[in-house]
């Protein structure tokens, strides 16, 4: 009965679907379109995943790898390493998501009740800018303020106002496990917040005003029309956002990579710059127990990415791409 | 009165913090700018350099060390956003026409990837197979081919009306016809808008190129900064020029591009990020 199927035309006249085979020689020009695509996906995606046999083999760069099953696997579960970036990937991908989504929310309502648009925008262009540099200049930046050398501003403006002995040498934040998680997150906030608000001020500006209007005949102070109505109104923004960030926690990166130190590894090392050192910083890399924990990785991070889009399509009524 | 006196509080208190904020985001920024033109190193904040000089700049145009890198920037740079834009136009279009036998396929080829990956060995291995390890094209051929961009691209031409695909199709014109008739010329602000997420993700790298180069003639200068500031990769000496205003002239070079045309394409930059997350 395949043949007889309907479809209906553009102009709302149903009509019998024409054969398959017809249908894809019709096409054929969008196929041979398509095809640069398709084969720069397979090379560049599809291929690599071949490699993830790497896993299960002992890896030999000639001759023929020997099966180790999941040997791999059991020596990362005993290793206390892999925990400690596992759990810092955890931690340091969601607290960096709250703190800065939070920061955002408060920046965009505030931003909001901004009644100069001129100001309004000379803010928005000034508090974008951090996004367009990259984290190796990002890094460089805090790296030169937050030096512990003479040239060094927050240690010099440290020693000025008394909290530092002169004579003493400064803090080097970026090497010491004390500081490291905290300046992180705050390089994090200076970076992103501002970008961050975009979303949550074009949901802002479709606000019905007539709720507003409402807002002021019951008598609501400025205060009370934020509380009860301009909150309100970003919650599914809000979730909207955490669920999309929350299904890339796993990725993180090159924050912590153009960051860290070995001096640091215990509050900063991530799966991927363990990985990145496992393969390409140590004497004898074992190619077959980074793939082994890059397979994890991408395990997890697919599951997440799954899990958020189930929750993206309960809660909005569509997935998260 | 009481009322109108309370608006005024908060607009006052809303102003300072705004003032605050913003100094918060510049004040790093333009003492690297002041830095970087100053020839004495200090730790203090100053408005303007107390010893102008030109010479981090000088250095960084007459170092072979230094030029080559920001080169290699900027060809990738054009490049890879050349490759992203065309594949980017290609998938999105071909991904819009839903009457199209295996479109849902083509789309989970590309979902598919955005779930899973080789992960960072295999995915080396590939490379090198390639020849693009110690190669400065990979940063072309990586970020040319970033399927959420594609998708991006796919979400702005299903924007477009279908009956115009429908009209030119009547005309008796081919899918490559409307692509180059129709669909461009309407689509030039998403164009600009994900031209910029590729030109930035470009020139911005550095892990791919900290992975994958370790030929100091084919890295970026995304690399070569960061390696020069914080793993003291650079042999001063060479050069005659305080350190502190070679490393912030440095930083400066590595923003100009997107600093100096952002405030230009700051809407493409917002529409890029809505398309991508509010509207689809």
């Amino acid at each position: 009965m395949r043949k007889n199927k309907q479809v209906i035309t553009s102009t709302g006249v149903a009509v019998r679907e024409k054969p398959l085979g017809l249908r894809i020689w019709n096409n054929r020009g969008y196929y041979l379109m398509f095809l640069p695509v398709f084969i720069f996906v397979i090379i560049m995606n599809y291929w690599p995943m071949l490699g993830i046999r790497y896993a299960f083999y002992d890896y030999k760069p000639v001759g023929q790898p020997d099966w180790v099953g999941l040997e791999h696997f059991s020596k990362m579960f005993s290793t206390s390493a892999f925990w400690t970036a596992f759990k810092n990937t955890l931690e340091l991908s969601i607290v960096r998501l709250l703190i800065t989504t939070f920061a955002s929310v408060i920046i965009s309502v505030f931003l909001n009740e901004m009644g100069n648009l001129m100001a309004k925008k000379t803010l928005q262009t000034v508090i974008y800018l951090p996004h367009f540099m990259s984290w190796a200049v990002v890094a460089s930046i805090f790296s030169l303020l937050l030096s512990p050398s003479s040239t060094g501003m927050v240690n010099g403006w440290l020693k000025d106002l008394g909290f530092i002995a002169q004579e003493q040498s400064g803090i080097y934040f970026l090497a010491d496990s004390k500081w490291w998680r905290p300046i992180f997150y705050g390089i994090n906030i200076w970076k992103e917040t501002g970008w961050g608000t975009i979303i949550f001020l074009a949901t802002l500006s479709g606000i019905n005003p007539e709720l507003y209007e409402a807002a002021d005949i019951d008598g609501a102070t400025r205060m009370q029309k934020i509380r009860y109505v301009t909150f309100p109104a970003l919650s599914n923004t809000i979730i909207t956002v955490l669920i999309l960030n929350l299904a890339k926690v796993m990725n993180m990166f090159e924050p912590v990579f153009v960051l860290y130190n070995n001096a640091v590894y215990d509050v900063s090392d991530v799966i991927s710059t363990y990985v990145y050192r496992q393969t390409f910083a140590i004497a004898l890399p074992n190619y077959g127990y980074s793939t082994a924990v890059g397979l994890f990785k991408s395990l997890v991070g697919g599951a997440l990415v799954l899990i958020c889009n189930w929750a993206s399509k309960k809660t909005r009524g569509r997935g998260i791409v | 009165m009481k009322p109108k006196k309370r608006i005024k509080t908060f607009d006052i208190v809303n102003y300072i913090i705004f003032i605050f904020i913003g100094l918060m985001v510049l004040v790093p920024i333009w003492k690297v700018l002041v830095d970087s033109l100053n020839a004495v190193g200090v730790y203090q904040f100053q408005l303007w350099p107390n010893r102008f000089t030109l010479d981090g700049y000088r250095t960084i145009i007459n170092t072979k060390l230094l030029y080559q890198p920001f080169m290699n920037s900027v060809i990738t740079t054009v490049f890879g956003t050349l490759l992203g834009l065309v594949l980017s136009t290609l998938s999105g279009y071909v991904l819009a026409q839903e009457t199209m036998p295996g479109r849902n396929f083509f789309a989970f080829l590309l979902l598919f990837t955005m779930i899973f990956s080789g992960g960072m060995i295999p995915e080396y291995l590939v490379m090198k197979k390639l020849h693009l390890v110690n190669n400065v094209w990979i940063l072309v051929f990586r970020h040319g081919v970033n399927v959420y961009n594609f998708v991006l691209m796919k979400n702005f031409f299903e924007g477009i009306p279908g009956s115009l695909y429908e009209a030119a199709k009547i005309d008796g014109c081919s899918p490559m016809g409307i692509f180059f008739k129709i669909v461009l010329p309407l689509s030039k602000a998403a164009l600009a808008s994900i031209g910029l997420m590729f030109a930035v993700a470009v020139w911005n790298d550095y892990s791919t190129v900290k992975i994958y180069i370790a030929d100091p003639q084919q890295v970026n200068f995304q690399y070569k900064l960061r390696n020069m500031i914080m793993d003291g990769d650079t042999p001063l000496t060479e050069y005659n020029v305080s350190q502190t205003t070679l490393f912030n002239a440095g930083i400066i070079a590595a923003v100009l591009p997107f600093m100096v045309l952002y405030p230009f394409l700051q809407k493409y930059f917002v529409t890029g990020v809505n398309v991508g997350a509010v509207k689809e």
